[in-house]
């Protein structure tokens, strides 16, 4: 996949200069690997997973879970973009610690079901207040950063539908063992 | 993607059958009510303009295309769609108050059904490859969504300004057309009134009535409030002037 020159740079930001944000106050190793089979950190996001495609959610794999994890979640924010920032694209919890990752395009459909592996997942609001995954449509010609954000709690949390990325936060404060991130970058022109 | 077809076809089916008839004697209604009830505006209500010719029975539009009516027609199906509820927004003759109206009341807005039907179904060619009628039911509902939080805006496809502001307008339009008032050429047989369970307009309410409607048994009416001698057209056309229809 082609990356820009500025990617290093933009990239390096990214995972270093909005790390203490991605947390809750509490220490985390960032121990996670996250990786995508169409994307890695620094590229572009294939059209696919924005709204110049389908729009579908995009394939994410994980490894390395703290020993103990018993819950996962997944954020999508852009550090770039919102009033306050971030924007979010996508809030997903309640993932069991069986699952090693996410497979493309979750429903976004409220009659369709969750792939039985991921029974249990909940799909949160995104900055649109909607329960499911929107992906990038920055302003022409400006690059904008896509954090997403695996976390690995401690506890299975029992939360409900409905939670935004603030209401998660709050509710897995103290509960993280760890997290991990993967940071692709996507432009419209 | 899914591999599930769209339910588009099942719907329009179903209105080529039963519902044909009934669309096209409402329509009729509302050519001749509106001729007397509405004052049109600007260029639209002075162009000569030829009608849609359709397949024998189906709905004659006077100001949409074919090809315009058809989308519109897709789209106001996935914005209120038939279920076990009730009749949706077809049954209900959305589309064609929407018709209707551009010749009169909502002849301003013309020029950005043209502009922005087209730029939606260059949209859904560009961004799910193909026409929006040809898509899925979840891509056709995905595609709503990016139009409608204006994330189509930036891809390209020529809308004028948001795509949000495009959307907004047709569910404006769609939801008059399916809960207004019948006399305005929607909410056929009053389907959209009997969907929200709304008993109809009444001038006067006697404690028998003010019961029932309390205890949710007031039968509905099913009569237009200019069926009552207390709307005239003429208070009608003096309150448009001063509102522009929410256009």
């Amino acid at each position: 996949m082609r990356t820009a020159h500025w990617m290093p740079v933009l990239y390096a930001v990214a995972t270093v200069g909005w790390a203490p944000l991605a947390a809750t106050g509490q220490a985390v190793p960032r121990t996670i690997i996250v990786e995508s089979p169409v994307m890695a950190s620094g590229d572009t996001m294939p059209r696919e997973y924005t709204p110049d495609g389908p729009n579908l959610s995009p394939p994410l794999t994980w490894s390395n879970l703290p020993d103990g994890t018993r819950e996962i979640a997944v954020l999508c924010s852009d550090f770039g973009a919102g009033n306050p920032a971030p924007w979010v694209h996508w809030v997903i919890y309640g993932i069991p610690a069986t699952a090693d990752g996410l497979p493309e395009g979750l429903p976004i459909l409220p009659e369709t079901q969750m792939p039985p592996a991921l029974t249990g997942a909940v799909q949160g609001l995104n900055g649109w207040r909607r329960p499911y995954y929107r992906g990038p449509a920055p302003p022409a010609g400006t690059p904008h950063i896509y954090h997403f954000t695996v976390y690995a709690l401690d506890q299975p949390l029992g939360l409900g539908p409905g939670l935004d990325r603030e209401d998660l936060l709050k509710a897995m404060d103290g509960h993280i063992l760890g997290q991990g991130d993967l940071v692709p970058v996507y432009t419209r022109f | 993607m899914t591999d599930e077809q769209p339910k588009t076809i099942s719907r329009r089916a179903l209105l080529r059958g039963a519902g044909a008839a009934g669309a096209v004697a409402a329509a009729s209604a509302v050519g001749v009510s509106a001729a007397t009830g509405v004052a049109p505006k600007g260029p639209a209500a002075t162009a000569e303009v030829q009608p849609t010719v359709r397949a024998p029975g189906r709905v004659v539009y006077e100001h949409l295309s074919a090809d315009e009516a058809d989308l519109l027609e897709a789209i106001a199906d996935q914005l209120i769609p038939e279920d076990e509820l009730g009749p949706g927004a077809l049954a209900a003759g959305a589309v064609v108050y929407i018709d209707r109206a551009l010749g009169g009341a909502l002849s301003r807005s013309r020029e950005a059904y043209r502009s922005g039907l087209a730029a939606f179904e260059r949209y859904c060619r560009s961004s799910r490859g193909a026409p929006f009628r040809q898509l899925s039911h979840v891509d056709q509902v995905s595609a709503l969504i990016d139009v409608e939080t204006g994330a189509a805006t930036g891809a390209r496809a020529g809308f004028a300004g948001s795509s949000g502001a495009f959307f907004g307008m047709v569910r404006d339009h769609v939801l008059q057309g399916t809960f207004g008032d019948p006399y305005y050429g929607g909410n056929r047989d009053f389907v959209g009134w009997d969907l929200i369970k709304y008993p109809g307009v009444r001038t006067a309410v006697s404690p028998a009535l003010q019961t029932a409607l309390e205890a949710g048994e007031l039968a509905a009416n099913h009569r237009s409030a200019y069926d009552s001698d207390n709307f005239e057209k003429a208070v009608v056309r003096h309150t448009r002037k001063e509102t522009h229809h929410g256009d």
